[in-house]
Formats: structure tokens, C-alpha cells, sequence
């Protein structure tokens, strides 16, 4: 297959936290405009490889190599690879008080745009867009004011993290549990949100623990993250399968770690 | 004893008898006594510990005799606010630059000019506490006492700013007592403004009566080789309320001590307080408060950034007295330093009598936020803005708790291009 048509390769991904194997040889290819979900058991390592992704401290890449756009992602800080399409939705976005939302959302679009030698947006361009962007995901124009998903509710939060989505534009997005603690109807919104970005440019890789959120966002292909390696792929079919079976089926071996516990 | 503290009691006693400045003889004569008795601080002195006064010692600033000068001097233009200002100019009020008509229940008088006399005479100096070296120099050498008085009931809405400008190489004190009747609300800023050596100090004692409200703004922004030495102290009657701002800059000496003495049960008070020193810049804030009746609550939120050689001292002190039940008290200090060579000496101090209280402290000298780092970085924005906006977001944060909009909207940009100059170098 010709490297041109992969948006990210994964190749025989190890890594680690804190000196313990999250991820134990991982391999995926993404291609343009593909979804893809994740699932697994608790534990997995769904949120970790987000994490390895992103360049997270304390996340240390063992071996194996990982392509973002025939780019070795591994040779980018984190902002960097950001600037390059990588966007991560967070499952607990961060609060920061004191920096307005505006102000953040500004800095980051303008960050993207200087990478690609264009210029930083004017403010009032901005505002404009970044009010757009708050309608379509149903956030109040007065969260642009406040800090950064200071005092948000959780389906806010995740609001938020679409809204950063729509105005950055990501080549490759990664919802990380992006249904957790939503309503339903929260989730309605949350979908459409995210239907409303798929495209031939944009991919997306769903984690999710449970099948509910792929009523919604029906996925190319679903894989199934045990102990750190994918250890099932299939259609969209198998995130039923799984639904109705759970993941009782794939701890017929205990884990590494716990045999060296 | 240092040669400049035993001038200024020979120029205090100087003062006394003169026709204009005799009726306040009682608080002059009062305060001289006690600083014949009392020694000059030295390093071993627990309240200037921090803090040596060798810039005091050594200033070449002296109080100016020749009418004030106007040309020069003007209190700054804070955008969207015609405040009513109470202008001094070199320690002496200043008639021209100061407002004369003035809405109906607020009157502002010099104390000289005052018939009754007595009623002033009674509270100067009452809610000050005397252990204010000092807070008790003012009693014995400023010339001037403005007295602001909201009557019961009154709100004022604009803004009163009291300015406390220097010319240069001028010694000045002024002194300020400001009344708030039963029910009466106002805010009120203090402002001091000094270019060159100069060295002042400026006292303002604030009587809050039952169910007052006062918002209160001290900008100590004065810098280089000014002296200042200053402080502002709250007395709260039953059901008062009070919502203190501090924001400091360094200089070779920068002093602030604030108190709040609860006198009446259910009052409560914020005091938000935030520092940003550069170069060899020192500043140094005592806030004591005094929870000596039930039912109060005080809500304390101190922060700062020191960069390069700058020190700040924070000494915060809470005293919950034996009959103080059911007080809610909360003090927090959290500090960024920018090198290595800045330095902060802090000290949250609970002192605790009664048993049914809730109180917490704490004082940090903070690392950065990793995962609010890591998360700015993962939309592309480099370590190094994001360290800046975090940074900047820190002090923000009690800039946007100001109550006042528009004071907010003036701070903000000052701020941010202070800080912006701190984290350059």
C-alpha cells in the first residue's frame, strides 16, 4: 500500500507510564475520511495510546513507530503535532481559570495558521467565527468570556472540546471516551457535531467503552483493545457482537502483569 | 535609632502648636510619646524582618515647603470612570485637583476646617492598630486629614479616589478617615503615584457601621527608587461587607499592612490581593484580621509573581478570638517564581481560640500546571506561550473577580504588559 493514502500508521506500538507496559505492539492504519472506533475492556490502554499520541509527559513511546501524514510523529513536541492535524478530545478536559475560552481558542487557531505561513486571524474575524462555532454545538455565547471550562458541566466540557474541533479544523481527531458522563441528549449533540465534520479530509477514532455512542457516530471499522494490542477488527457489526457479549470473552488470559503481580 | 526617625520626631514636635496643624495636637502629641518609647526596627524585628528600612534611612527625600506645583501632576485617567477625587499633592491636600460638589449624602472635609472637630479627633486613629510604626509617623507628621463621610442609607455610585502624588524627591503623609453610616455603600480607591526618590506614607482608617458595604481598591504601583509605606484598616459593624483589592508593584520599598477588625456579627469580608515584582524590587504585605465576635466570615486570596532579584514578603494573619464561634475564615497564598534568585517569605499564621470554627490556610510557591501545560500544547500552542498565558491566568483569575468592570478593564492591560516585560527577561 502507498504511504500516500495512510493518514496514520501505527506500527508495532509499545509504550509505557511509569515503567509499566500499556501498550504492547499496537498496529492501525488510518486513511482519509475513515472512522474508526476503539473498544475494550476497562484498563485496556484506549486512553493511553490518545495519550502516547498527544506526546503526554510521563507517556514513553518503547518501540514501534507512528506516522502522522508520512510524518514521524515521534519527532514532534506535542504542539507540533497538534499544528500538524492532531487533535485529541479530551475525556476530562482541564479547567483553567483565568484564561478566557476566547483567548485560548484564538491562540491555538492563530498557532495552526502561523504553522501553515498564514497570519494570525483578526480578533474580529475570530469573534465571529468562534460564534458560529458556539451555535452549532448549543454553547452560550458568554462561554467564550469565561476560563477555559472553568465551572463547565461535564457535557459542556465536551461541548467545548467539539467547538475547539470545528475552529482548528484537525486532520485526524480522537475522541477519547467522549460519551462518558453524557446524557442522551447530550450525546445527540455531541454526534451531530462530530457527523457534521466527517469528510474525505478528516478522520476520526472514536474510544469508547460502550457501543451506545456508535448509534450515533456509525464507524468504518471497530477494533477491540485488550492488554494493549488489538485483538479483533471488524465492520461496524462488531461493536453490536460486543454489545451483546460484553468482554468477558477476552480475559479468558489473565493479563501480564497481574501473572507478574 | 536611626538619624532620619530621630529627624522626624524633632520635625513632629516642630509641627505641634503651629495654627494650622494645633487642633491635631492630641494625635500628634499622642503618637510622638509612643515613638520616643519605641525602637527603630532592625532584622531582628519580627514585622520588618523581610524587609530591611535602609532605604528609609537613606533617602534624600524631604517634605517641600513651596505651594504645590499643578503643572506637573494630575492623578491618572482611569477609562469609563470620572471618579470623585480627593487629591494630595506632596502630603497636602490639594483643593484644585480635588472635587467640589459632590452628590448629596457624601461630604469630604479637610480636618482644620472642621467646626466640630472632636468627633474626628475621636476616631483618628482608633481603628489603626499601634503597632504600626509607621501608621503612628503619620499621626505624628502629616498635615493634612481628609474625612469622607457616606451618610445612612447613601449609595454612592461613582467611584471616590483618594491620590496620594509625589513631585520629586518629596517626603509626604497622608492620612484619610473615611465613614460609612449605617446601610451606606461606596468604593472607594486609593491611589499613589510618585516619580523619582520619594518616599510617603499613607494611612487610611475605614469605619464601616451595620449592613455598610464598601468596595475598596489600593493600587501600589509606584516603582524604582520610591519609598512607600502604607495602610488601609477596616473596622466592620454588625452586617457590613467588605471587598477589598490590592494590586502592588515593587519599588526599593513598598509596604502595605491592611487590617479588618470585625466589631458586629454577620459581616464579612474579601481581601484579594495580587503582586508582580521585577528587577530588585521589594514588596511586602501584612493583612491581619481580627475575628473578635461570632458569625463572621473572611475570605483571603493572595498572589503573586516575582521575577528576576524582586522579594515579596506576605506575613497573613488570622486571630480567631475565644468568643469568635461559627467563623468561616479561608487564606490562601500562592506564588509563581520566574528565576531562580526571586524570592518570597511567606507566612500564613492561624492563631485559633475558639472551638467551632472553619478555617484553612495555605501558602504555595507554585511549579505550573503540567496538565493544563500539556493540554494547551495538544492545540498547538508552543510551551513557551502556554507557560505565559498560564501564568498571566493565574493573576487573572482575581483580576476577574474584581467587582467593578471597568476598574477591571483599566488593571488588565497594566497588568498584562507588566507581566509581559517580567517574562521577557
Amino acid at each position: 500500500m502507498s504511504n500516500e493514502n495512510v493518514l496514520l500508521s501505527i506500527k508495532d506500538l509499545h509504550a509505557s507510564v511509569e515503567e509499566k507496559n500499556i501498550i504492547k505492539g499496537l498496529n492501525l492504519e488510518i486513511k482519509p475520511g475513515e472512522v474508526h472506533a476503539i473498544m475494550g475492556p476497562n484498563g485496556a490502554g484506549k486512553s493511553t495510546l490518545g495519550y502516547v499520541l498527544s506526546g503526554r509527559e510521563g507517556y514513553e513511546v518503547d518501540s514501534g513507530s507512528v506516522s502522522l501524514g508520512g510524518e514521524d510523529l515521534f519527532d514532534m513536541e506535542t504542539e507540533e503535532r497538534a499544528r500538524a492535524g492532531l487533535f485529541l478530545a479530551f475525556q476530562y478536559p482541564v479547567e483553567i481559570p483565568g484564561v478566557s475560552n476566547l483567548e485560548f481558542l484564538k491562540a491555538s487557531v492563530d498557532a495552526t495558521r502561523e504553522a501553515n505561513g498564514e497570519e494570525a486571524i483578526t480578533s474580529a474575524d475570530f469573534l465571529k467565527q468562534a460564534k458560529e462555532a458556539c451555535k452549532k454545538v448549543n454553547l452560550p455565547v458568554s462561554f467564550l468570556k469565561r476560563g477555559v471550562n472553568e465551572g463547565f458541566s461535564g457535557g459542556e466540557k465536551k461541548r467545548n472540546e467539539l467547538m475547539q474541533m470545528l475552529l482548528l479544523k484537525p486532520k485526524l481527531c480522537i475522541l477519547d471516551e467522549t460519551d462518558s458522563g453524557l446524557d442522551i441528549d447530550a450525546l445527540q449533540v455531541v454526534a451531530e457535531g462530530v457527523n457534521s465534520q466527517r469528510s474525505d479530509e478528516r478522520s476520526f477514532i472514536v474510544v469508547t467503552h460502550y457501543q451506545r455512542l456508535l448509534d450515533y457516530i456509525k464507524p468504518d471499522y471497530v477494533h477491540v483493545l485488550s492488554d494493549g494490542k488489538i485483538v479483533k477488527s471488524g465492520d461496524a457489526s462488531l461493536a453490536l457482537e460486543l454489545e451483546a457479549q460484553g468482554y468477558s470473552w477476552l480475559q479468558t488470559e489473565p493479563a501480564e502483569d497481574e501473572l507478574e503481580g | 535609632m536611626s538619624e532620619w526617625f530621630s529627624n522626624a520626631l524633632i520635625r513632629a514636635q516642630d509641627l505641634t502648636g503651629l495654627v494650622d496643624q494645633q487642633w491635631m495636637d492630641p494625635v500628634r502629641t499622642k503618637a510622638i510619646t509612643q515613638l520616643k518609647n519605641t525602637a527603630w526596627p532592625n532584622r531582628k524585628t519580627e514585622a520588618w524582618r523581610y524587609t530591611p528600612l535602609r532605604s528609609v534611612e537613606r533617602t534624600t527625600a524631604s517634605v517641600k515647603s513651596t505651594e504645590n506645583d499643578l503643572s506637573q501632576l494630575a492623578p491618572v485617567v482611569i477609562p469609563g470612570i470620572e471618579p470623585i477625587e480627593v487629591v494630595f499633592i506632596d502630603g497636602r491636600y490639594c483643593a484644585a485637583l480635588s472635587s467640589g460638589e459632590l452628590p448629596e449624602g457624601l461630604s469630604i472635609v479637610l480636618g482644620s476646617k472642621l467646626e466640630a472637630r472632636d468627633e474626628l479627633l475621636d476616631k483618628l486613629s482608633a481603628i489603626k492598630p499601634e503597632r504600626h510604626l509607621f501608621g503612628m509617623l503619620n499621626d505624628a507628621l502629616a498635615q493634612d486629614v481628609v474625612w469622607i463621610k457616606v451618610g445612612c442609607g447613601v449609595s454612592i455610585d461613582t467611584p471616590i479616589r483618594i491620590s496620594n502624588l509625589s513631585s520629586q524627591s518629596a517626603e509626604s503623609h497622608v492620612k484619610a478617615f473615611v465613614s460609612l453610616e449605617e446601610g451606606a455603600q461606596a468604593t472607594i480607591l486609593e491611589m499613589a503615584d510618585a516619580e523619582g526618590q520619594t518616599l510617603s506614607t499613607g494611612f487610611t482608617e475605614y469605619d464601616l457601621a451595620k449592613n455598610a458595604r464598601l468596595e475598596h481598591y489600593r493600587f501600589a504601583l509606584q516603582t524604582g527608587d520610591n519609598v512607600s509605606v502604607g495602610g488601609s484598616h477596616f473596622k466592620l459593624e454588625e452586617g457590613a461587607q467588605l471587598n477589598s483589592n490590592i494590586i502592588g508593584f515593587g519599588s526599593d520599598l513598598q509596604r502595605l499592612d491592611t487590617d479588618i477588625i470585625y466589631a458586629g456579627e454577620n459581616a464579612n469580608a474579601k481581601l484579594n490581593a495580587i503582586y508582580l515584582l521585577d528587577g530588585k524590587e521589594l514588596f511586602d504585605l501584612h493583612a491581619t484580621v481580627e475575628h473578635a465576635v461570632p458569625n463572621c466570615v473572611t475570605e483571603e486570596n493572595i498572589r503573586g509573581i516575582v521575577a528576576d532579584r524582586a522579594r515579596a514578603v506576605f506575613n497573613g494573619r488570622i486571630h480567631i478570638h475565644r468568643d469568635a464561634q461559627k467563623t468561616l475564615a479561608e487564606l490562601n497564598n500562592r506564588n509563581l517564581l520566574l528565576s531562580d534568585k526571586a524570592e518570597i517569605n511567606t507566612k500564613p499564621e492561624l492563631e485559633i481560640y475558639a472551638d467551632d470554627v472553619r478555617c484553612a490556610h495555605g501558602a504555595t510557591v507554585a511549579e505550573i500546571d503540567k496538565k493544563a501545560l500539556y493540554y494547551l500544547q495538544t492545540r498547538g500552542i508552543s510551551r513557551a506561550k502556554a507557560q505565559v498565558m498560564l501564568n498571566f491566568g493565574f493573576i487573572n483569575e482575581l483580576i476577574d473577580q474584581m467587582p467593578n468592570e471597568v476598574i477591571a478593564e483599566w488593571v488588565r492591560p497594566m497588568i498584562r504588559s507588566r507581566f509581559e516585560q517580567m517574562e521577557v527577561k
